[in-house]
């Protein structure tokens, strides 16, 4: 019990649970955005039409070109001044809302990718399956098509919102009190850095940990008809 | 049904009122680039007959088959389907529009498609396939759909296989699933694209059954085939297609016995 009274002593748990509490908000807002406008951007991409898939292209290899940092602090310090120069305070943005719009539009550039290679993965003649019994391109996409790229996507999927999950503690550059901020805050003001990093460290494993095991438990979900037809294929 | 009054020909070997023109195609010119697939090709194909198409690979059957159901744009000629002008072509790289787009779907209503390699979904039961037209395009409610599915797998003799998912099923079982599904939908014509093409005998023999029931049935039929032994069962005609153009058709008799041109006997002497 000594022990877990060192360890405890002075780390200021419940501030850094709600910190921790924060770490979660920004991956929980940030990842669905990411999906969703990663959705978007892969179909944008996957288009025929040169004009849709190419600005879709340029996005992608831009934000996946630049840091994360870099990009935090044009949207939270240069957008404001951009602002400013047109008279307007709409590009004057909360802190938390910039880290949100700042990690989804980010992550989105990555998501986009992990799609467009599930969305490629299913077989063409699922599409024409589907089309041949009357349904239209949108029906094929939705009913035939999206579900079984989400298949394919999970694990990859699952493996970012982790790496979000960590990425998120770049945030405190513009001071979202988020779990990184706090654990170095209080480490400062009383001299205990580095047992407020293990502190934050075991915190964000402890996120990861359960990430994964609810990725597992996706996974065993929709791997059960998967493994049907890995039987089947070595049945013949 | 309406061709009661037409003159029977002697030559043709089925009843009179069969012999409405289902699905007729004239003239069409396909090409993927500069490379000409289709050159020409038309076909009538009556009411209640069951026409099988054969030749060589890339002599055109697959893409003329996927034409007819716009799976693919074809550049020139036209469509009919019992009458009535359905599609015509288009330069390449169309892009349809809103109305067309309807139109295709119209149409691919009417004609059921059945794939090689079946292209079940895989993420939904055997009944979740067959059904998913009926609830989803004919917008039938739950139970009436359910109801059509259930007659169409007992068709194709499947319906015990309807909470299953498909990979667990046989290569026969799925290709009757997938025409299973085709006939919910009720079309008015079936095209087959190599049905049998990856099964092992038995399995092509399980799916054949299926097919001359459906034959007996009246269901007008057009299918491409590798298969010569179940072209020659099947069929009221065997249409040759060499290099983009049909180089011969007749009775399976009059192809597979007289062999009337040169490229023919050396398609079938290879095949011998």
């Amino acid at each position: 019990m000594a022990i877990i009274d060192f360890l405890l002593k002075d780390i200021f748990l419940l501030d850094l649970l709600k910190a921790a509490g924060y770490t979660l908000l920004l991956t929980g807002t940030a990842m669905p955005l990411a999906v969703a406008l990663g959705l978007v951007l892969a179909g944008l991409r996957l288009s025929r039409r040169k004009w849709l898939a190419w600005p879709a292209a340029t996005y992608i290899e831009v934000i996946r070109g630049t840091p994360l940092l870099v990009q935090l602090f044009l949207i939270y310090y240069a957008l404001p001044q951009l602002g400013e120069y047109f008279n307007t305070d709409w590009l004057t943005w909360d802190k938390l809302y910039v880290g949100i719009f700042c990690l989804g539009a980010n992550y989105a550039a990555y998501e986009a990718e992990i799609l467009r290679a599930g969305l490629e993965a299913v077989d063409r003649g699922q599409r024409e399956a589907a089309l041949c019994i009357g349904m239209s391109e949108r029906q094929a996409f939705q009913r035939v098509v999206l579900p079984q790229a989400f298949r394919i996507v999970v694990p990859p999927l699952i493996n970012d919102v982790i790496a979000m999950l960590k990425d998120s503690s770049l945030v405190f550059v513009i001071g979202v009190q988020e779990l990184l901020t706090v654990a170095m805050a209080i480490g400062r003001s009383r001299f205990t850095v580095p047992r407020m990093m293990v502190a934050a460290a075991v915190l964000y494993l402890v996120m990861s940990m359960a990430c994964y095991f609810l990725g597992k438990y996706l996974e065993r979900r929709l791997k059960v008809q998967a493994r049907a037809e890995l039987q089947q294929h070595h049945g013949h | 049904m309406a061709g009661n009054e037409i003159r029977t020909e002697p030559s043709l070997p089925f009843p009179p009122q069969r012999e409405r023109p289902m699905l007729v195609a004239e003239g069409l010119h396909k090409s993927f680039g500069r490379r000409q697939v289709l050159r020409g090709v038309s076909l009538e194909v009556l009411s209640g007959q069951v026409i099988s198409i054969i030749g060589p690979n890339g002599s055109g059957k697959s893409t003329f088959l996927r034409c007819l159901n716009l799976l693919e744009q074809y550049q020139q000629g036209r469509v009919f389907l019992d009458g009535q002008e359905v599609s015509s072509g288009k330069p390449q790289n169309h892009h349809p529009g809103r109305a067309e787009r309807a139109a295709a779907r119209r149409l691919r209503c009417r004609m059921g498609m059945v794939f090689q390699h079946f292209n079940l979904f895989p993420h939904m039961t055997v009944m979740q396939n067959v059904s998913a037209g009926p609830l989803h395009v004919l917008k039938m409610p739950p139970r009436e759909a359910a109801a059509v599915a259930e007659a169409a797998l007992r068709k194709v003799g499947l319906w015990e296989k309807h909470p299953c998912d498909p990979a667990t099923l046989s290569g026969g079982q799925k290709q009757r699933a997938a025409i299973a599904r085709a006939l919910a939908m009720n079309p008015e014509i079936l095209l087959l694209d190599e049905a049998t093409s990856a099964l092992d005998p038995v399995m092509t023999k399980e799916v054949f059954r299926v097919v001359r029931q459906l034959a007996a049935e009246g269901m007008t039929m057009l299918l491409v085939t590798h298969d010569l032994d179940f072209a020659r069962a099947i069929s009221d005609r065997v249409v040759f297609m060499d290099a983009g153009l049909i180089a011969a058709q007749g009775e399976p008799d009059y192809i597979f016995g007289q062999r009337p041109t040169e490229s023919i006997r050396q398609f079938l002497s290879a095949a011998d």
